[in-house]
Order: C-alpha cells, then structure tokens, then sequence
C-alpha cells in the first residue's frame, strides 16, 4: 500500500474509531445517567439533559480527533507528510490518543453535571419530604 | 513483526492488566461509599462506571502516546526500557486520574453531607 493511500484509509478509519468511541462511552453511561436526571429533573427536562449527553461525548471524541494536524499547522507541505509511513503511524497514534484524552475531560465534566442533579434532588426532598 | 509492533502490544497487555487489577481493588469499596454518600443507585452505577471508562482511556491515550524509536535488532533490554518508559507515562496518567477522581468523591461527599 503506497503512503497516499495509507493517509487517506487511515484518515477515515481512525476517523469513524474515535467516533465510535465516544458513541461506545455514551452508551456505556447512558442509562444510569438518564435514570440520574430523570430523578432530578424530571422526564421532560431529562431527555434534553440526556441528549446533552449523547452530543457532549461525540463531541469531545471528534474534537480530539480533528485537534491533531498532519502539517503541524502549516509547518509541513503535503509531499513531506506523505513521503515518511512512520510519521503517518505516529499522527494516528497522537489522533486516539487526543480523543482519549477528550472523552476522560468530558466524562469529568459530566460527573459535576451528576452532582449537580444530586444536589438539586436532595433540596427538593428536604423542601419536600413526601416526594422521595 | 517489527520491534514497535512488539513493544506496542506488551505495553497495551500490561495496561489491559493494570487497570483491570486497579478497577478490582477499588469497585467494592467505591460502591460503599457512593451507595453511602448518594443513596441513589443510579448515580452509584453512574459514578462505577465512569471511573472504570476514564482508567481505561487514560491508560490507552497513554499506550498511544510519544515512544522512543526501536532499531531492527535491538537488544533485549532495550526493548525493556522502552516498555518501562511507555509503563512510566501509563502509570503517571493513572495517578493524576485517580486525584481528580478522589477529588471529585471528596466534593461529592462535601456537598451532599451538607445535604443530609
């Protein structure tokens, strides 16, 4: 397989990998954080949360993604980039990475979402005692 | 299979392994806590498996970070310095996760004590 042709296959491989990625973690955390907001927020308000969610992690995953470039922005043409396989190998290794990197922020950052709810719950059950 | 295939794939298995024994050590007594601080199974659920989809990443983004070159015919312990330095950065991003992490129980716990 010529070099060309690696960058182009490998472009879009690792491409739809990291969407799959962020799709995989979405579905992993999907139903316990549906069933988090439900409680909190109600069915209505839930489903936006939900979605939130869904668009957050596809997101970060692509975000990551696209963050790494073949030409270190503009430093490399392109007849250098494809002339060496290595550094091809070591740009989709840096793109997993990167979306790794991405999907852990944003799960962080939907664990404070979580507390939130959790807070919101526990002041509408003190104002509240009969809802539980 | 060339010297970077080698070293890639041990370091991969070593991580694999890793955080399998990390998630096993502490699941049980992170369900007890969570099940104690938020008393919503859910969140418990929700907060297990997070921890367990950020080691995992985090180990990966690791494996597939920056690595020193191996030459066709390196020696032995060259091919176990270069896991040792792809383990070092393995093992440095799994600590920073699991200081955020125990900060964010700890926040957790802080917010929702104050609650009950």
């Amino acid at each position: 397989m010529s070099n060309e042709r690696y960058l182009i296959v490998s472009y879009f491989l690792v491409a739809l990998v990291s969407l799959c990625l962020g799709l995989a973690v979405y579905r992993v955390l999907r139903a316990p954080f549906a069933a988090v907001a439900e409680a909190a927020a109600g069915k209505l308000r839930s489903g936006v949360l939900s979605r939130a969610f869904g668009v957050c992690m596809t997101l970060a995953a692509v975000l990551g993604f696209l963050s790494v470039s073949y030409t270190e922005r503009g430093c490399m043409n392109y007849e250098a980039v494809v002339k060496n396989r290595d550094y091809l190998v070591q740009v989709n290794e840096k793109q997993l990475q990167r979306t790794a990197d991405w999907i852990v922020a944003a799960v962080f950052l939907w664990c404070f979402v979580v507390l939130f709810c959790l807070i919101a719950l526990r002041s509408v059950q003190a104002n509240h005692p009969d809802r539980t | 299979m060339s010297p970077h295939s080698v070293t890639f794939l041990t370091v991969l298995v070593l991580s694999i392994l890793i955080v399998v024994w990390i998630d096993r050590l502490l699941r049980p007594g992170l369900r007890g806590v969570l099940e104690q601080i938020v008393a919503l199974p859910a969140a418990t659920e929700f907060y297990l498996r997070a921890f367990a989809t950020v080691i995992t990443f985090v180990a990966l983004a690791a494996v597939m970070g920056t690595h020193p070159d191996l030459k066709d015919g390196a020696r032995f312990m060259e091919y176990v310095w270069v896991v040792a330095a792809r383990l070092q950065e393995v093992f440095q991003n799994l600590l920073v996760v699991l200081l955020v992490y125990v900060g964010l129980i700890t926040v957790l716990m802080a917010a929702l004590r104050r609650k009950q």
